[in-house]
């Protein structure tokens, strides 16, 4: 299985990746994670991908996309090369104005606005990771918020669970 | 004068875990007994110095980010002459500048490892991209002939493994050790298991012993690998960049200087079973080869099962020790074979497909695969190219 978390650079991608590879890798999969990113403190095209199997891949990095995540319009067309049409695109309904179009299914969510609501655009990737976690099912939602808790700020707890179970139900209510 | 007061060796890291390539080749020096760090923050190597600084502490090591990377090499060159094992770490950029302190290591012969992590180059380049065009660099970046010894990882375990097996090599035959990774193996994270990985090294640099009088701090011993006297054991030596006989004085008497430098590539040779190392897959019947290294060869992995399962005679000759190049192994595996085309695939204009036209010289067909757009070559290219060196 191969996700992308991709955007602007800032927007939490590569944390977001990390903490799932993180949840994956206790639950007993072999995970490969590569990072893209352009030479800019901050902005540019950012991007984390994974490719998930149960030994090492071959070829670690992705080729042929069954979810795509886009957090920002600076990726909105990037990646469309490398979608199917089993492939799932949730894209964020702000920051994202041209969604990709193709025969693959694309979902366009408010994790921006929703991030922003609870107090912080700052946790919309844990708004999305969650809406992903519902949609596709690859692992259980309390095993990768005890991911979440570890691996972030302990003073954000409250914050990213407010934003991953925001996220959650977010995708539960879209059919997966 | 005893050893140097250093920590105890951490535990050997076991069980699954996620694990940077550039975060691998740190612990792997640490676990090897690096405990001395000196460099200049760079990408995409930037972590290696990142994991020293955090981790070298913790076993009573030394960690010193320098003014700049020329400075880096030098400091590395004297802990390592002071007798404590010594890493650096950079990439393209970095890389040039340290060619000329490298040359001095390898003339000095001071054991030393130096990781370079290949990103777009010349010059500044492409910071965050990967390439793989340093491949000549790392054998004949410095002037002069030398003896160096270039290991080419091509995942996050080997990156760990390689590194300490960088760490041995360079203590044991005192000759400066690259790690040669592309950005990609650099900053790819893996799940990998390192108990299954590593035993514990026990690496030990041959240090100087018996009598001081007359002592040769470069005598021609039968290994070619001359002890290294370590300051304060009471040897009194000489070091210089300058060529030098055994009594290590500069000399320009032709006969001496040409066993001297000739023994230092000599001693590569006399080792060599102990250098080379390679991987083979599906090699046994190959009518095509591919031959690569680092991520090109992760891709080519995939490539050779997709052409086998369409039917295609394809292999895999991967080299982890890059320099010396591991000539006979390939030359045999193309004779075993009776393999008709070799294809290199690599992130470059064309270097290693060099070396592997002289090895093979008209054994076998030989093509080579570029590409330089800051993109890596994909299973599905390489898979292309195959098929139609194979038409």
């Amino acid at each position: 299985m191969e996700i992308r978390f991709s955007g602007s650079g800032g927007q939490g991608l590569l944390l977001s990746a990390r903490i799932l590879a993180a949840a994956l890798t206790e639950a007993g999969l072999t995970v490969a994670q590569s990072n893209a990113y352009e030479p800019v403190s901050r902005g540019g095209l950012s991007r984390s991908d994974l490719v998930i199997g149960e030994a090492e891949a071959d070829y670690p990095l992705a080729q042929r996309l069954d979810v795509l995540l886009i957090l920002d319009e600076a990726a909105a067309t990037v990646s469309t090369g490398l979608l199917t049409p089993a492939s799932l695109v949730l894209c964020d309904a702000e920051r994202v104005t041209t969604p990709p179009q193709g025969p693959f299914r694309t979902l366009c969510l408010p994790f921006t606005e929703t991030a922003r609501t609870l107090g912080t655009p700052r946790v919309t990737n844990i708004v999305a990771l969650g809406a992903l976690t519902a949609q596709t099912s690859i692992c259980p939602p309390e095993a990768l918020m005890a991911v979440i808790v570890a691996q972030t700020p302990a003073r954000f707890e409250r914050l990213n669970r407010e934003a991953f179970a925001a996220g959650l139900a977010m995708g539960e209510t879209e059919p997966a | 004068m005893t050893a140097p007061s250093l920590a105890a060796a951490p535990a050997a890291l076991t069980g699954r875990r996620n694990l940077e390539g550039n975060e691998a080749c740190a612990l792997g020096a640490i676990r090897a007994g690096c405990r001395f760090f000196a460099g200049y923050p760079i990408t995409p190597s930037s972590e290696v110095a990142e994991t020293m600084a955090r981790e070298l502490p913790k076993v009573g090591g030394t960690f010193i980010q320098m003014e700049d990377e020329i400075a880096s090499m030098g400091a590395v060159i004297g802990a390592s002459m002071g007798g404590v094992t010594a890493m650096t770490a950079t990439s393209g950029p970095g890389f040039s500048l340290k060619q000329e302190n490298l040359g001095y290591a390898c003339g000095a012969e001071i054991p030393c490892v130096i990781v370079n992590v290949m990103r777009g180059g010349p010059s500044t380049g492409m910071p965050t991209r990967p390439a793989q065009g340093d491949i000549l660099q790392a054998r004949w970046g410095t002037h002069g002939d030398h003896a160096v010894i270039v290991l080419a990882p091509a995942s996050v375990g080997e990156a760990y493994s390689e590194t300490i097996r960088a760490v041995e090599l360079s203590e044991t035959l005192r000759v400066p050790v690259v790690v040669l990774l592309d950005e990609v193996i650099g900053h790819l994270t893996e799940t990998v298991d390192l108990g299954a990985v590593a035993e514990a090294p026990g690496i030990a640099r041959p240090f100087a012993t018996g009598p001081r009088e007359g002592f040769l701090p470069y005598a021609e011993t039968a290994d070619l690998v001359p002890p290294m006297p370590r300051p304060g054991d009471g040897y009194r030596s000489h070091c210089t960049g300058l060529t030098h006989g055994p009594d290590g004085f500069p000399t320009q008497n032709p006969a001496v200087a040409a066993a001297a430098l000739t023994r230092t590539t000599d001693k590569l040779v006399l080792h060599r079973a102990r250098i080379e190392s390679w991987r083979e897959q599906a090699t046994e019947d190959a009518d095509l080869l591919i031959v690569a290294i680092g991520i090109s060869a992760r891709a080519a992995r995939q490539a050779v099962k997709d052409l086998r399962a369409e039917g295609l005679k394809v292999g895999l000759f991967r080299p982890v020790t890059l320099w010396p190049f591991p000539e006979t192994p390939l030359r045999e595996a193309v004779a075993a074979a009776g393999t008709r085309k070799v294809l290199v695939p690599e992130m470059n204009q064309g270097q290693l497909v060099l070396e592997v036209e002289r090895v093979l010289a008209g054994r076998a067909e030989v093509t080579g695969l570029s590409r330089i757009d800051g993109e890596t070559l994909t299973p599905d290219e390489i898979a292309g190219a195959a098929r139609e060196a194979l038409k």
